[in-house]
């Protein structure tokens, strides 16, 4: 199928003249690079790619189909040696070339290590760029470790300046990593894993946004509810196979390490929920599951929801959920993007406004937004036995109301002591 | 004549009233004592005023009820990251013409070590005395002694004006007065450590909910007192995050299998979460839970260490370390703090006239204030109503006065 299809160009004036929905996966800096690399591997090939450093070594290993270097004139194409203030001087002299990279890209999903100088100090820069020029921006940004003392507070300060930028933030701590890997993880195998949570994220979104499934989220939905937006971000994952596979991907998600750190949200203002699964995948189960994942994270009203069929899954079920939430709190939104809202209201109507995208099973899907209306409705009611437990329950972390960290001597007191010190917990 | 006075400790977990009665000849008999859970604290600082107040209240009006009278003034500890304690000294010439030290020589010595104040913002909550100089010599009791110059050193703690004052107003909005502050960590040490102890040397460590506090004796004197803000929340936060269960069971789970340190030789075991059998409940293993536990206390031990510095020397801590507070129910802790601190450390014992419903450790503070304001703590030499340690004389310009 073409992607032409995928979009009615009548419906909105932003994509009308591009010939599709362009999405660039853009690596900044060295870890940004080999995220970027890592994800050749991942079928994204609808998705450009681009990776931005000063290290002319780095890049030229790189297997992106396109490459930027600059900062020539500063570095001599070597890094920059954690120098954040380098960096970003060199990008701001020539930001005309990034911009031209850029141009008529709709999604982009930045990837930056925010302990380096190049991924700390650019990541913002390219996010800022790319809103300027109308895109909508998901950051994954892994984290150095807190006993990377000065690096880890660099990364931070990053961090909180990316959030400005960026519709949406993932932050990667890799004190996270030992709990993701196995019990006999090598650390190459954590370090992939952490790949695979970016990796995860964006097929998420893409397959949204690209693939025909059951339940299908165009572009618009997504900028509605993530654009200009900015705050504090949850991502997580589970999966689940066999009789049970639906409930058994809930359970999973619930217990996800990504949604156990400190600095994620535990509750989403919007929600996005996307559920990949075999041609066992029931309706009903479905439903509930969308429900229980609303209430799990005390969603509001802004939820987009996708699920997808893929014959290949067998009874494998996948489930993964990016949100975003604070926003009243979260720093003001550097606002250089074009009005979300204004696009939207062309096409604010249900579904049945995209004919050409629905055209297979395009009855099913109207059933399908009957029955979530109707759901709606009546979910106020609906006994939710199953993990109703924890509704009651104090969602936040106990020291997340605190306006100032805990920190001793470079560290942050409040996050717990097994995570930074890297100790591995097998439950 | 008997008289009743009262004590409140306001915790992060638990807000606690004591109302004691004193008579002449008779040691102090507790009369009424209630607790209450407190949830507007977090780290020994107050961050929802409603919360605290109604439940100091409640547990001071059950106090009251218990005891069958009405407390009219209260002495309150005082805890929270915010608060700093530093050495302030000054010396007087001796006046007589003997040669002959006299108590205003003192006094005026004294006065003079409180003229100093803290910068904008702050204030000086308790004046701990350390050993009192004459002529460079420590002496107990200098008066009539022969010297040319007396010298006075306290441990002077300060801490955040409006941290104080929140405080006071919880007390105050009670129609309550306050009559003296006094640091936490000085009233645990006053209960479970004893003067022999502090003579000895002794580290008292004061484990409660949202803070630790710590006071150092050496020689009889206080040397160093500190408060940490980690301490038996951080545990449970750690288990929340940690096993990904929520909070209340983070916490069952800690009071139930909680250990300091795992014991290898044992099998591991499975334990249920919400222990409900409903669909949502989990087994996690209890190395899990005490792992976490364990590398948390390792790590607010060696803060405790880094805090100390030189002070944790085992040659003049002889008694000791001792370990109180609700957070030292932890089986193992002892063994964890011995290993760190390299010192021996115990968990406290109580005087044995404490009854036993009163002698747990998270009572330690809210019973040592009531001792700590029995005690002699005047100068020597000073009559009774001319003690000036009073609250208005520390923080009367606080309240406007």
């Amino acid at each position: 199928m073409n992607q032409e299809n995928f979009l009615e160009p009548s419906a909105n004036p932003h994509l009308q003249d591009c010939p599709g929905l362009r999405a660039m996966i853009i690596g900044v800096g060295g870890a940004g690079t080999s995220l970027v690399d890592g994800l050749r591997f991942d079928n994204f090939d609808y998705v450009e790619n681009l990776v931005i450093d000063v290290d002319v070594r780095s890049l030229a290993d790189s297997l992106a189909a396109e490459k930027l270097t600059f900062g020539r004139r500063h570095t001599r194409g070597m890094g920059t040696g954690g120098d954040v203030k380098l960096a970003r001087r060199a990008i701001e002299e020539e930001k005309d070339k990034l911009r031209e990279k850029l141009d008529g890209v709709d999604l982009v999903f930045l990837l930056a290590g925010l302990g380096g100088g190049t991924g700390g100090g650019v990541a913002s820069v390219v996010a800022r760029l790319a809103r300027e020029r109308g895109a909508l921006v998901f950051a994954f940004a892994p984290m150095p470790f807190s006993w990377e003392k000065s690096r880890h507070a660099q990364a931070e300060e990053c961090l909180e300046d990316l959030r400005k930028h960026a519709n949406a933030v993932i932050p990667l701590p890799n004190d996270s990593l030992l709990q993701i890997g196995g019990p006999d993880a090598t650390a190459l195998e954590c370090f992939a894993e952490a790949g695979r949570n970016v990796s995860r994220g964006i097929s998420a979104i893409c397959n949204l946004i690209y693939r025909k499934g059951m339940i299908d989220v165009d572009f618009v939905h997504l900028r509605k509810a993530f654009g200009g937006r900015a705050g504090r971000t949850l991502f997580g994952y589970g999966k689940g196979a066999g009789k049970d596979g639906l409930r058994e991907a809930m359970r999973e998600l619930l217990v996800c390490p990504m949604l156990h750190l400190p600095d994620v949200s535990k509750a989403a203002d919007i929600l996005l929920i996307f559920i990949n699964g075999g041609p066992n995948l029931g309706m009903s189960a479905l439903q509930s599951a969308s429900q229980e994942i609303r209430e799990a994270f005390k969603a509001g009203e802004q939820v987009v929801f996708g699920a997808h069929v893929d014959e290949n899954m067998g009874d494998e079920v996948r489930i993964i959920v990016l949100g975003a939430t604070d926003l009243g709190t979260a720093s003001p939104m550097a606002d250089v993007a074009p009005p979300a809202q204004e696009v939207f209201h062309a096409t604010s109507k249900p579904k049945e406004t995209h004919p050409s995208r629905l055209s297979i099973n395009q009855k099913e899907a109207k059933k399908m937004v009957s029955k979530r209306g109707s759901k709606k409705k009546t979910s106020e009611s609906l006994e939710q036995n199953t993990f109703s437990f924890m509704e009651d329950q104090n969602q936040r972390g106990i020291f997340d109301n605190l306006p100032s960290r805990n920190m001793y001597e470079g560290e942050d007191l409040d996050v717990p002591t097994y995570l930074r010190r890297g100790v591995q917990i097998n439950l | 004549m008997s008289k009743i006075i009262g004590a409140v400790e306001i915790g992060t977990s638990k807000a606690k009233a004591l109302v004691g009665e004193v008579s002449e000849g008779k040691p102090l008999s507790i009369v009424g004592m209630a607790t209450r859970p407190n949830e507007g604290m977090r780290k020994g600082e107050i961050i929802d005023f409603n919360k605290v107040g109604t439940s100091v209240h409640t547990a001071l009006a059950e106090a009251e009820k218990m005891s069958g009278t009405t407390v009219d003034s209260i002495y309150l500890a005082q805890t929270g990251s915010h608060l700093s304690g530093s050495v302030l000294r000054a010396s007087a010439n001796v006046s007589s013409s003997d040669g002959r030290v006299s108590a205003s020589d003192l006094q005026r010595a004294a006065d003079e070590a409180k003229r100093r104040k803290p910068e904008n913002g702050r204030s000086y909550v308790h004046y701990v005395r350390m050993p009192i100089l004459l002529d460079g010599r420590p002496v107990e009791d200098p008066v009539g002694m022969i010297g040319k110059k007396v010298e006075i050193v306290y441990w002077a703690i300060e801490g955040n004006d409006s941290a104080i004052r929140a405080n006071l107003d919880v007390a105050n909005s009670y129609g309550l007065e306050v009559d003296d502050l006094i640091l936490s960590s000085i009233a645990s040490s006053t209960l479970v450590a004893g003067p022999d102890l502090k003579r000895a040397g002794v580290l008292v460590i004061d484990m409660g909910a949202g803070v630790t506090d710590l006071a150092i004796y050496r020689s009889g004197h206080v040397a160093y007192t500190g408060v940490i803000p980690v301490g038996g929340d951080h545990v449970s936060g750690d288990l929340a995050m940690g096993l990904r269960v929520f909070e209340p069971y983070a916490e069952k789970l800690k009071l139930t299998y909680g250990l300091a340190q795992h014991d290898s030789s044992a099998q591991d075991e499975k334990v249920w979460i919400t222990n409900e059998k409903t669909i949502g409940d989990r087994a996690v293993s209890r190395k899990a839970i005490s792992s976490i536990i364990h590398v948390r206390v390792v790590e607010l031990f060696e803060i405790i260490a880094k805090e100390l510095g030189d002070f944790l020397n085992p040659e003049e801590l002889g008694a000791g370390v001792v370990l109180t507070g609700g957070a030292s129910r932890l089986p193992g802790i002892e063994q964890v703090a011995s290993m760190v601190l390299g010192v021996p450390a115990r968990k406290a014992t109580f005087p044995s006239e404490i009854g036993k419903d009163l002698a747990q450790p998270e009572n330690a503070t809210v019973l040592g204030l009531l001792h700590y304001a029995l005690e002699d703590n005047r100068l020597p030499g000073q009559p009774k109503s001319n003690e000036n340690s009073g609250i208005l004389s520390k923080i009367g310009g606080l309240l406007g006065i």
